[in-house]
């Protein structure tokens, strides 16, 4: 369960960030108000451009930013103040965290698996299981450097759920991947679903967010600007597909904002 | 608590050890390098050294008295001494000199032993004996220093007795007739005294060389790497993730600095033998189990401090580019304030002992004399603690900046 109130996100920009965002201000406001409710056994899309906050939700979330405004509660624990906790209960996958490229997926599984607390039986039973199941056995001692871009992601997957966490959330987690892997993910996030976890993910993929997601809410420029099952938002967007909805809301809350 | 620091710690050691690389490059090159160096300069020193003295110095006297070969026969001098008149040109042996194909011209003024001989009175005429050498070259040097000190100095003295019959007159009294018996000193804190001026410095430089080059990468490779932050998502305290990077990369620079100090250690009698032909060889150091215990002491903090230093300058810098850049200032000061250690004998002004870094040096300085007291001991340590805990404060305090981690 994923319960984010009111949260604002201000970023502090230093002079060459302002330089880059061709901005007079020094600051960056990321998230501005954000409510969303994750539910167990849904998979919830955060769908946005690039820059639109959907990073910021997730670290957020993930206990690695803390908000500027509101607040963020994970399996019923505030983000801030019991961040040990909310890390104990989340999986947090993205592209920028990576997992050590001189060791091996078996060696990255065993310490992740220690540093959650977990006696080595139970580490090498959630192992055997998760390794079979993402195809990882036949390179599980090669250095991670070593394997290819597919391999490392599903190696990194297997790796984060080392503790079977209870809310799963994946920044993007099918960029970069061909589709066959791409599908093997999505598939494990279902799968992940159906067990009655928590899932929450980003995209800017609108056939994946078509296609994965139990709800989706939409944020433009770090506002959410509409929520609710696919259906739902055709409906009210009156589009007969995701990508047309997304186009208009982004041209109306787009030039709203400039 | 600990146990997310010691998984950590278990992780950090094995990246390094099951990398034969890293192993190679970390802990057997720079011994290899520094025996190998070492060895190869004393060898070429010392073959230099019995080279001049086995070379046959070819020499070229001018006007030389009647007796002089006999004089140089009663020696035993040993040289290529060919004799010239006064009419002979001594231009080319000049320029065979300044080539370096002659050691030595030896001039003795015309009419030598007469001069000397028809000497009165103040005021009448004394010869001289010119002798023309190269001081770039060292045949040549050792030839005028060998021949000036056997065969004309010796010389000088049969025929002063010849002109004054009894040489006693000349000398009112001795001074130290046994030099020997006359030094009356601690040898421990002499050969305390030649380490003192070298270890502090070398350990001094080794623990921060190593520490600067494993604490880059361990931090702000990791973070560069994206690896770092898959450790902050897990359910430790950031403090452990300190405690951990920075107990491991003091085990590795505690490693990598006995690597060089045991090294040096063999490898110095080598090079002194070569350079001094053995006189130095015999340096000793002795201390009593409480000095191996200071010693020990202000070597773990001093290795905290600096691996603490180093980490913290890793986890600000965003590339491992600027950390490597951002910690030259400080490895400059580490050099500066250990090299304090080589000027002076030892200080023993207590309120130097608050100064972090130089206070180490002149600690380990004082201890290889004996010389090392409570209060200084004691001054240093608690510097160096306190100053390494502020440290690993900021540290933690950086881990948690979501600025710094993650650029935000």
């Amino acid at each position: 369960m994923i319960v984010v109130k009111d949260l604002t996100k201000v970023y502090k920009l230093n002079k060459k960030q302002m330089l880059e965002l061709k901005t007079k201000k020094n600051m960056k406001k990321a998230l501005n108000q954000l409510s969303l409710e994750a539910r167990p056994g849904e998979i919830y899309g955060l769908l946005g451009p690039n820059g639109a906050g959907k990073t910021t939700a997730l670290r957020t979330i993930a206990t690695l930013l803390k908000p500027t405004q509101g607040e963020v509660k994970v399996c019923g624990f505030d983000t801030v103040k019991e961040s040990e906790k909310v890390r104990k209960c989340i999986c947090f996958l993205t592209n920028e965290i990576k997992l050590d490229p001189q060791f091996s997926p078996k060696y990255m599984f065993n310490f992740f698996g220690r540093l959650h607390g977990q006696d080595e039986k139970t580490i090498n039973e959630r192992r055997e299981k998760l390794f079979s199941y993402f195809g990882i056995k036949d390179f599980e001692d090669k250095k991670i450097d070593e394997l290819s871009t597919g391999m490392k992601q599903k190696a990194s997957i297997a790796v984060s759920l080392v503790h079977d966490p209870d809310v799963v959330i994946f920044d993007e987690p099918t960029t970069g991947l061909d589709i066959i892997t791409a599908r093997s993910v999505t598939e494990y996030l279902k799968k992940l679903r159906d067990e009655g976890k928590t899932v929450i993910i980003s995209t800017h993929i609108m056939t994946e967010a078509e296609k994965l997601c139990d709800r989706i809410g939409i944020i433009i420029n770090g506002v959410k600007v509409i929520e609710g099952t696919l259906s739902e938002i055709l409906t009210e967007t009156k589009s007969a597909e995701l990508e047309d909805a997304f186009f208009e809301l982004y041209k109306e809350h787009n030039r709203e904002e400039a | 608590m600990m146990n997310g620091t010691k998984v950590i710690v278990m992780k950090e050691l094995s990246r390094v050890f099951h990398d034969k690389k890293m192993v190679f490059s970390l802990f057997i090159m720079p011994a290899v390098m520094i025996v190998g160096m070492y060895s190869l300069m004393g060898t070429l020193l010392g073959n230099m050294m019995s080279d001049i003295e086995e070379h046959v110095p070819s020499i070229y006297v001018q006007n030389a008295p009647a007796d002089l070969e006999e004089v140089i026969a009663s020696t035993g001098y040993k040289a290529n001494i060919e004799y010239l008149t006064a009419s002979d040109n001594t231009d080319s042996l000049k320029d065979g000199i300044f080539s370096g194909t002659v050691d030595l011209l030896v001039v003795f003024d015309e009419n030598f032993v007469d001069t000397i001989a028809a000497y009165q009175a103040a005021g009448d005429p004394i010869p001289e004996v010119k002798t023309f050498y190269n001081t770039a070259e060292d045949y040549s040097s050792a030839a005028r220093q060998n021949f000036v000190n056997t065969v004309l100095v010796p010389y000088q003295q049969s025929l002063l007795a010849g002109r004054l019959g009894n040489i006693e007159q000349l000398t009112v009294f001795y001074i130290d007739k046994n030099p020997e018996a006359s030094i009356i000193v601690d040898e421990k804190k002499q050969d305390g005294r030649m380490l003192g001026m070298l270890v502090p410095f070398l350990l001094n430089i080794m623990l921060f060389a190593g520490a600067m080059g494993l604490g880059v990468d361990a931090i702000t490779g990791e973070k560069e790497r994206g690896t770092l932050s898959s450790m902050l998502v897990s359910p430790i305290k950031r403090g452990e993730i300190v405690f951990g990077k920075l107990i491991s990369l003091a085990i590795m620079s505690c490693i990598s600095a006995a690597v060089y100090v045991v090294s040096i250690v063999v490898a110095m009698p080598i090079l002194m033998n070569g350079a001094t032909g053995g006189a130095l060889g015999s340096i000793s150091l002795q201390f009593t189990p409480i000095e191996v215990i200071m010693l020990l002491v202000i070597l773990m903090v001093v290795v905290y401090l600096y691996v603490s230093i180093v980490a913290l300058i890793a986890v600000l810098a965003r590339t491992s580019k600027e950390a490597n850049t951002y910690v030259m200032p400080a490895y400059v000061l580490v050099m500066l304030g250990s090299i304090m250690t080589y000027a002076g004998t030892g200080d023993t002004k207590l309120a130097n002992f608050f100064i972090p870094i130089y206070n180490s040096a002149v600690s380990i300085q004082n201890l290889m004399m004996g010389e090392l007291t409570l209060a200084q001991f004691g001054a240093t340590i608690a510097t160096i603690g306190v100053l390494a805990a502020v440290i690993t404060a900021l540290i933690t305090k950086a881990f948690n900046s979501e600025k710094i981690m993650f650029n935000a």
